[in-house]
């Protein structure tokens, strides 16, 4: 479930170490729908844990950059061509 | 005359279509694996020449990079003449609360600022570079290479609960590093400065 889906009207309360436990898990968007919005419930409520969802939702996403920092030296790219194409690879 | 798979398009058509556009993702696995760049490209091309020979195996519409990353983890692990990297039993429960310590800690001392002001890049790069295996490779495919819990389980061949305490694990110490080049940039400093 996505995290901006709409909350439904009964939602079970979770204390901040239940929530802090599975902080990770709910950024990662690895629980089940249930889970995943006792989560949200909770972080919208309590001052204390929604800072470190923030810092953790701002950590993932500078980690996630990492992919556009790091491309393959174009000298290397060829030099794997070369190796699949001496092994028949001809994709023209 | 080509050899013909799926809805008659060639085994090189298909390959070039689906496993070609993966080389960068697999790359920056093999570097994360092997940190260093010649040992990487030997690892890439190893993993694209088994891939190309095998490609009669790949299920078509299935995931490619899935596939090609645990082909990459094979070869990375042959080459190091090792079946399993073994790591001591982690409570991954245990580490998100000590990452939220980490954190408040962070908040405490005004170093938590430096993830949202500077680029993170450089410091970052250093603090996957600097994590042991298994748990560079945790890290690789979770959050660089937006593979799920499932995915990387399969990929490193170990069940979803070790790649969730060794992400975690890594999570945290990667904060660690944070913190300690926050420091060092002087952003501690500046926060106990406000303070005084």
């Amino acid at each position: 479930m996505s995290q901006g889906s709409k909350m439904p009207d009964e939602v079970r309360e979770i204390d901040c170490l239940s929530a802090v436990r599975q902080l990770w898990d709910y950024l990662d968007e690895e629980l089940d729908d249930q889970r995943m919005v006792e989560i949200r419930h909770h972080l919208l409520t309590c001052k204390e844990c929604l800072p470190h969802a923030e810092f953790g939702r701002r950590f993932i996403q500078a980690l996630s950059r990492a992919r556009e920092r790091h491309v393959m030296p174009p000298a290397v790219r060829a030099q794997v061509m070369s190796a699949l194409a001496q092994s028949g690879f001809s994709p023209e | 005359m080509a050899e013909r798979l799926d809805g008659g398009t060639s085994k090189d058509e298909s390959f070039a279509r689906d496993a070609i556009p993966c080389m960068d993702d697999v790359y920056r696995f093999a570097l994360s694996l092997t940190r260093d760049p010649a040992d990487a490209q030997d690892i890439v091309q190893e993993t694209y020449l088994r891939a190309y020979r095998s490609w009669h195996t790949f299920v078509p519409g299935s995931d490619c990079r899935r596939w090609l990353f645990t082909i990459c983890r094979n070869a990375f692990l042959r080459s190091r003449q090792q079946t399993r990297l073994e790591v001591e039993a982690i409570d991954g429960d245990a580490e998100s609360i000590a990452a939220a310590r980490e954190h408040g800690a962070m908040i405490a001392d005004g170093t938590d600022r430096l993830l949202s002001t500077v680029d993170l890049g450089p410091a970052l790069d250093r603090a996957l570079a600097g994590l042991d295996e298994p748990f560079r490779s945790a890290v690789q495919l979770v959050d660089v290479e937006d593979q799920s819990y499932e995915a990387a389980a399969e990929i490193l061949g170990v069940p979803i609960g070790t790649v969730r305490s060794r992400l975690f694990r890594a999570r945290r110490q990667m904060q660690q590093h944070l913190r300690a080049h926050a420091i060092d940039a002087g952003f501690q400093s500046v926060a106990e400065g406000g303070r005084e």
